[in-house]
């Protein structure tokens, strides 16, 4: 018994010491990006690495008072509209895919399901053609025309509301509701926790995005964050400093959803993975 | 009759939203990618219809073969990997104990992170005169690398940090499977003898096999999709890594495209990526019969 424990405790202990080691390595490099933020040019190198810088400076932000205010601004704003649009698509959706019955339903919904697994490439060259086409290239509402349609946050609703009986909204029919009154005071708020998981998977998707605004946004003006931030790489001397700052400005809005909600992260990777 | 009119009014007021979208960039995009995929697209008006010849001249070009070829390695190493290591941590972390769910945050957070920031923070540690890493490497008498401006060595630095930043989602996908597995099953097959290796391979394994499809799937197809990295950390607009060494198809795509504008081309490499995608995920469905067990949970 005795050393059944004992083999037992040095799991434990070995346990804990390969996790440690493994969060060391996963957070390091955030832990880098933080700190070097903070430092002068002269001390980024400095090795042995030292968290808290020798001389804490602020010009690193300073540095990028010109544009970044806008280019942040920008990923705002974006993502703020992109958001909204696609929890309206994808919520309408689940619900006609639901709740209403109609003849090819289930054959459009697979279509739906597939095009999760087109690749981007495969699509992206005719999608900026139509773009360019309808002279919504180099626009911030090409992007959002773009982000429209969400395979992933409609089925991602659907889910939920399958679990959802039909008798309350057959209730509702006989009292003579119509179905938009159905879906949005009956149907909406009785999916909250849906709706958030789906509204945090979008935000972190288009504020993160840099493919699509790299493809159709050359105006300075109107760049987002993300592409901003490589306006750094292109130029014949890195600066450091600063571009760690600005890596550190966009990590801190996801990083805080993060924190505060993690279980609707964990929830929306779960979900994902169901059969349905 | 106005009746069912007013019904399919309904209908399509919620079927549209999403329907419109669907069908303006993704289906006609999908139609008109093979379409232009036998033209000499270039922008321009004047274009014509070349049949296979971009098709051709891909297989026939040992530049595209080789691009395959490290779309292949780099696909290939990155889902071992991250099913490997998600799986590995998933099974330290599935059962609640103290500080689990710190644990499972902290391995998962670089997943949320945008590949930008990702990629910034480390083209600074590899940095290859002064780097953190070279510095750490000389400190403990080891050789130095070149890492990201190596020809040898890009590909295995951009590996190792898709790794880093994804493991972690595989690992909360069969974190999630192994909580439904039923713990009866464990505890019948603790009574008919079964020791914890037999435990895994005959319960946690199939208790997860839906899962592990589903995840394997998931990663071969972002595999085969890995744009960002490349663009950010080895070259942007012109690069693809020293020597072409960490030019993958989306990428090659991309610079054909919207560098070189070769439209047709590019959308001919598209079509290729695309089938590829599609020919593996139709031999995982059907494969998925022979290991993965629905009636188990």
């Amino acid at each position: 018994m005795t050393s059944y424990r004992r083999k037992q405790r040095i799991e434990k202990i070995a346990r804990y010491v390969v996790l440690a080691i493994v969060v060391f390595i996963t957070l390091f490099p955030l832990v880098i990006v933080l700190s070097s933020s903070f430092k002068n040019e002269s001390e980024l190198f400095d090795f042995p690495f030292k968290f808290i810088p020798a001389k804490p400076i602020t010009d690193n932000f300073t540095r990028l008072k010109e544009n970044f205010p806008l280019y942040i601004w920008n990923s705002v704003k974006l993502t703020f509209v992109i958001v909204i649009v696609q929890l309206f698509t994808a919520a309408t959706g689940a619900y006609v895919f639901t709740k209403l019955h109609w003849k090819g339903r289930d054959f459009i919904f697979g279509l739906y399901i597939a095009s999760m697994m087109i690749p981007m490439q495969a699509v992206m060259i005719p999608q900026f053609l139509i773009i360019r086409s309808i002279n919504l290239y180099d626009t911030h509402m090409s992007l959002v025309l773009l982000g429209a349609f969400t395979a992933f946050g409609t089925f991602l609703i659907k889910q939920f509301f399958m679990s959802i009986p039909d008798t309350y909204c057959e209730a509702a029919r006989i009292d003579g509701a119509k179905e938009w009154t159905i879906f949005s005071t009956l149907m909406l708020p009785m999916s909250k926790a849906v709706l958030v998981t789906q509204i945090i998977f979008s935000f972190r998707y288009f504020w993160n995005d840099f493919f699509t605004p790299l493809i159709y946004i050359t105006t300075p003006q109107l760049k987002t964050l993300p592409l901003g931030m490589t306006d750094f790489v292109r130029e014949q001397y890195v600066y450091w400093g600063p571009q760690m700052a600005a890596a550190l400005i966009s990590i801190v809005p996801v990083l805080l959803i993060f924190l505060f909600g993690q279980k609707y992260f964990v929830q929306g990777v779960a979900s994902s993975g169901i059969k349905g | 009759m106005s009746h069912s009119l007013k019904r399919t009014g309904t209908i399509l007021s919620f079927l549209l939203p999403s329907f419109i979208g669907f069908i303006i960039f993704v289906l006609l995009p999908m139609i008109m990618a093979f379409g232009l995929s036998f033209t000499n697209y270039s922008g321009g008006p004047n274009f014509r219809f070349i049949g296979m010849k971009n098709y051709v001249v891909a297989f026939t070009n040992p530049e595209f073969l080789k691009y395959l070829w490290v779309t292949f390695k780099f696909m290939t190493v990155t889902v071992v990997f991250q099913i490997g290591l998600g799986l590995a941590f998933a099974l330290i972390l599935a059962r609640d104990f103290r500080g689990c769910s710190f644990f499972r945050g902290a391995l998962y957070l670089p997943n949320i992170l945008s590949s930008v920031a990702v990629g910034l923070a480390f083209m600074f540690i590899f940095e290859p005169t002064s780097g953190f890493m070279n510095q750490f490497l000389i400190s403990v008498g080891l050789p130095t690398s070149k890492w990201l401006a190596g020809s040898k060595s890009a590909l295995s630095v951009i590996i190792t940090i898709a790794i880093w930043q994804n493991f972690g989602y595989y690992m909360v996908l069969f974190i999630g499977g192994l909580q439904n597995i039923s713990m009866t099953l464990y505890e019948a097959a603790g009574i008919d003898g079964a020791n914890k290796w037999k435990q895994f391979v005959h319960v946690t394994l199939p208790g997860l096999s839906p899962m592990l499809f589903y995840g394997v799937t998931i990663a071969v197809i972002r595999g085969f999709q890995v744009f960002d990295y490349i663009y950010i950390m080895t070259g942007g607009q012109q690069g693809g890594g020293p020597a072409g060494s960490t030019n993958v198809l989306a990428f090659d795509i991309y610079l054909n495209a919207f560098t070189y504008f070769r439209f047709g081309y590019a959308s001919a490499e598209s079509v290729v990526l695309m089938i590829i995608i599609l020919a593996m995920t139709f031999l995982q469905s059907h494969g998925q019969k022979k290991w993965v067990s629905y009636d188990i949970v």
